[in-house]
């Protein structure tokens, strides 16, 4: 009797323990969204930059059966359609929530269909048409108090922090001014010189970080090749109250005179110097109580000789206190950046075991193809990181970091130097011996750390340096084994510098190569506003006008063969690396062979392998409870299908393919999963050529009670 | 009995005549008109612009979309080339009025629809002189319709 009320006590115990362990660790933590309940609520999934979901209906055995659920297409959300929309969606509680169009409106959207909930847009004019950064953008942010306030939070293309209610979509008048923080002011140039709220440059693609009740934002500007100036707007991190929109920190990526990092721009050139934003995801430990801060270039992108030092914190990763904005640990990358490597994707918080011992990590995947693993509680490098002499610029005025750090450990994950000739296309003898003549006119060096040179035609063309291997979407994660995913283009780049025209720019030298005409040039971002139209491009200093009658100036022989790649395949890839071991564990060329080598003449009967595709640094992944899931980033004409790219699928143990399903463009935004009513879902963004922008939602084939 | 049968019978047997006659004619026009319509206007192929037109066209280029697609069409960072294997990929298979339409909704960026459709064809024009797409004897038109009927094949047929 007594036993049998034991038994019942313990049973009941036991459930009431289980269904607490279950509201708590489905809910999260005060009513909070988690990707554990089947959500999304960060644009990388967490807050940690992983992207992982441990949703896993949708595996191997069923990827192939996908079905587009439903489809939203943005091409009204502003006055002309979007060819490159970018968004992940969040999903929390039923309901998506993403940006959309050239305008960059915020819509709601059913998660089960696709049904618009609502929409929301904000009408800047100029101040929207002169961002550095516009279109789409990225997405949004998610706030709530688990007591039933719920914002989204976005920030414009003319850079203001809106907040929104979720359920609703309208302003939230108690924060800032009617629900619109002013992201410009306090944000400077020169000398704490306040920039034009309109006009001064600044903006930023990325989505706010929101942690408690902290949104987090960084800021970017123009893409730095031809740029007018050297003393732009200087880069900042700020910190604002979620539920009032009042400021509580700031952090100066450039050091006001007299901060700490000021003396590494000698003779007082931080006071003319700007650019060195935060343009990617933040990410953040919330246990240890540190935002990691992926800082990117300053001005100009290849040329420094206005900015002598190591120009902190230029392209470092900058740990700061949450509660407060103080650094508590930085660690350069490179010294006096002249490469553009800039800090192209979210640092991802990760805990190892390594030779052992748990350590809390935080790795940085970037454009030199390595992953720079750190402790993040002190940033001091895993693995060593060597100083080494690197080839020194021979560019008047430049003056280069005799020293830059190298990461030993783990392994470049694609090609960070060229290797000669072994790099080099080999489909044939003859290809290998031209690839070889073509290199002659280019500079080599064993480092990625060579730097930038006087580029001519009639002589030597460029210094040569990893094209992009990972850009804006950066990789993935997988908590359970401690892996981390990195899509990586595997081609190189070149570096040429030449003297802008008279009057255009204060700086000594810009992108560009002698013995032909000048041209500005513009990123996407730059120029591509709803409210587009006025102009600075129309004031160019120097047109180009064919010359009359006579042959338009000779192109530059690029790296390539006939029009294949001067290396060898894989052109792009996704990398496995496992930060237990500092190894890699698997590498997979990413997307079908393009067309134009498939099809290529000279190759015509030869077996040739699946090559990837070299645009693969710029998509991004989802990782699931066994899949990576990730997008090609190139349109193919396959025989036996219709031309369009395929989402594919891969074990995340082996890098095996193990599915794949067709899109009708490339994938232009990094796919994100949830589940809603027993049902998993992926929504993918494309867009591109010929096709404007679309949300694809896949789910597998329902039943009929579905509807 | 038996005569209503032949004569179901004969029916019977009429009625597939008569489909295979029928769908054999509709096939025939449609290859036909197919044929046609390839032969009118066929491929980027076929000399579809002129080389005055693409001269036209490279003056707009190098001043409305250079600055983002680059010099030599090579595309920038994160902007589409417009030659070589890129460019071909994103558009085989589709019509030039669909690459006549996205540039003529969309481009140039910073001031979309601002060139006129002639402008537009020419710019088209130089793009496919740049893909080594041969000339021709007649202008692209500026029209949507004809545009259509001409397709962009990467691979000479």
């Amino acid at each position: 009797m007594s036993r049998k009320v034991t038994r019942t006590a313990l049973a009941f115990i036991s459930l009431v323990v289980g269904f607490l362990w279950v509201a708590v660790g489905v809910s999260g933590q005060n009513g909070q969204p988690s990707t554990r309940n089947g959500e999304w609520p960060h644009y990388n999934a967490d807050l940690k930059g992983t992207r992982y979901s441990p949703l896993d209906q949708i595996d191997a055995s069923n990827f192939d059966k996908l079905e587009v659920a439903w489809r939203f297409k943005t091409d009204n959300f502003g006055p002309f359609p979007e060819y490159k929309l970018e968004g992940t969606p969040l999903m929390v509680k039923g309901v998506l929530y993403t940006t959309a169009g050239t305008r960059r409106s915020v819509i709601a959207l059913d998660a089960k269909n696709g049904e618009l909930i609502w929409a929301h847009s904000y009408r800047e004019g100029k101040r929207a048409a002169a961002s550095p950064r516009q279109l789409s953008g990225r997405g949004v942010a998610y706030w709530t108090d688990g007591k039933g306030d719920e914002r989204v939070l976005y920030v414009t293309t003319g850079y203001r922090l809106v907040a929104l209610n979720a359920k609703t979509g309208s302003m939230i008048n108690s924060f800032g001014t009617g629900g619109v923080v002013d992201l410009k002011l306090g944000v400077v140039k020169g000398v704490n010189q306040q920039i034009d709220l309109e006009t001064g440059e600044i903006a930023v693609h990325s989505t706010p970080t929101v942690v408690g009740d902290l949104v987090i934002i960084g800021a970017a500007m123009r893409e730095g090749a031809t740029v007018p100036t050297h003393n732009n707007t200087k880069g900042l991190v700020r910190a604002f109250n979620a539920r009032t929109g009042k400021q509580v920190w700031r952090f100066n990526t450039i050091p006001a005179p007299g901060e700490f990092g000021a003396e590494t721009w000698e003779n007082g050139s931080l006071a003319t110097n700007g650019n060195v934003g935060v343009w990617n995801q933040i990410t953040v430990d919330e246990e240890l109580g540190l935002v990691y801060l992926p800082v990117e270039t300053p001005t100009s992108d290849y040329y420094g000789g206005h900015r002598p030092g190591n120009n902190l914190f230029a392209e470092s990763i900058v740990a700061v206190e949450l509660k407060t904005g103080k650094r508590r640990w930085h660690y350069q990358l490179v010294h006096h950046p002249v490469w553009n490597y800039d800090m192209p994707a979210p640092p991802v918080i990760a805990d190892v075991v390594v030779d052992g011992k748990p350590r809390k990590v935080v790795a940085q995947l970037t454009k030199q193809a390595w992953a720079y693993v750190l402790d993040r509680v002190t940033g001091e490098p895993i693995w060593p990181i060597v100083e080494r002499p690197v080839p020194q610029s021979d560019v008047p005025g430049e003056k280069t970091s005799p020293t830059q750090p190298h990461v030993t450990k783990p392994p470049a994950y694609a090609r960070s130097v060229l290797k000669m000739p072994d790099d080099l296309i080999d489909f044939t003898p003859e290809m290998r011996t031209r690839a070889i003549d073509i290199l002659k006119r280019y500079r080599l060096a064993d480092t990625p750390f060579n730097p930038p040179m006087l580029g001519d035609l009639k002589g030597m063309l460029g210094a040569i340096v990893p094209a992009t291997a990972t850009n804006w979407p950066g990789g993935g994660y997988d908590p359970e084994n401690g892996i981390l995913f990195a899509p990586a283009g595997n081609t190189f780049g070149v570096r040429t510098l030449v003297a802008p025209p008279a009057g255009y720019s204060d700086i000594r030298y810009v992108s560009g190569i002698a013995g032909r005409p000048f041209v500005e040039v513009w990123g996407p971002g730059d120029c591509c506003a709803a409210d587009a139209g006025i102009s600075s491009r129309e004031n160019l200093p120097q047109r180009y006008a064919p010359p009359a009658g006579g042959a338009p100036a000779p192109p530059v022989p690029g790296l390539n063969v006939d029009g294949l790649p001067v290396v060898k395949p894989p052109y792009g890839l996704l990398a496995a690396i496992d930060l237990n071991r500092g190894e890699l564990l698997w590498q997979t060329p990413h997307g079908d062979t393009p067309d134009n080598i498939r099809n290529h003449p000279l190759l015509k009967g030869m077996n040739i392998p699946k090559t990837g595709q070299p645009g693969t640094a710029g998509v991004g992944m989802v990782v699931t409870k066994t899949l990576v899931i990730m997008g090609d980033p190139q349109i193919t004409t396959l025989p036996g299908r219709t031309r369009g790219a395929m989402l594919r699928a891969y074990d995340k143990r082996t890098g095996q393919q193990v599915g794949a399903v067709w899109m009708p463009a490339i994938q232009s935004g990094s796919p994100m999963t949830y589940m809603l009513d027993g049902k998993q879902y992926i929504i993918v963004a494309v867009s591109g050529g010929a096709y404007s922008g679309e949300y694809l939602a896949f789910g597998l084939p329902g039943n009929d009670d579905d509807r | 009995m038996m005569r209503t049968r032949r004569r179901d019978r004969h029916k019977g047997h009429r009625a597939p005549v008569f489909l295979v006659a029928f769908v054999t004619f509709v096939a025939l026009v449609v290859f036909v008109s197919v044929v046609a319509a390839q032969n009118a206007a066929g491929s980027v192929w076929d000399g579809v612009y002129t080389d005055a037109q693409a001269k036209r066209g490279e003056a707009i280029y190098y001043e409305r979309c250079a600055a983002c697609h680059g010099s030599d069409l090579e595309g920038g960072d994160m902007t589409p080339a417009l030659v070589g294997g890129v460019f071909t990929s994103n558009w085989n298979d589709l019509s030039v009025g669909d690459l006549f339409e996205r540039i003529r909704i969309s481009m140039p960026l910073d001031r979309p629809s601002s060139l006129s459709r002639q402008q537009t064809a020419d710019v088209v024009g130089f793009l496919f002189k740049a893909n080594r797409w041969p000339a021709g004897a007649t202008e692209l038109p500026r029209d949507l319709e004809p545009l259509k009927e001409i397709t962009i094949q990467a691979v000479k047929p």
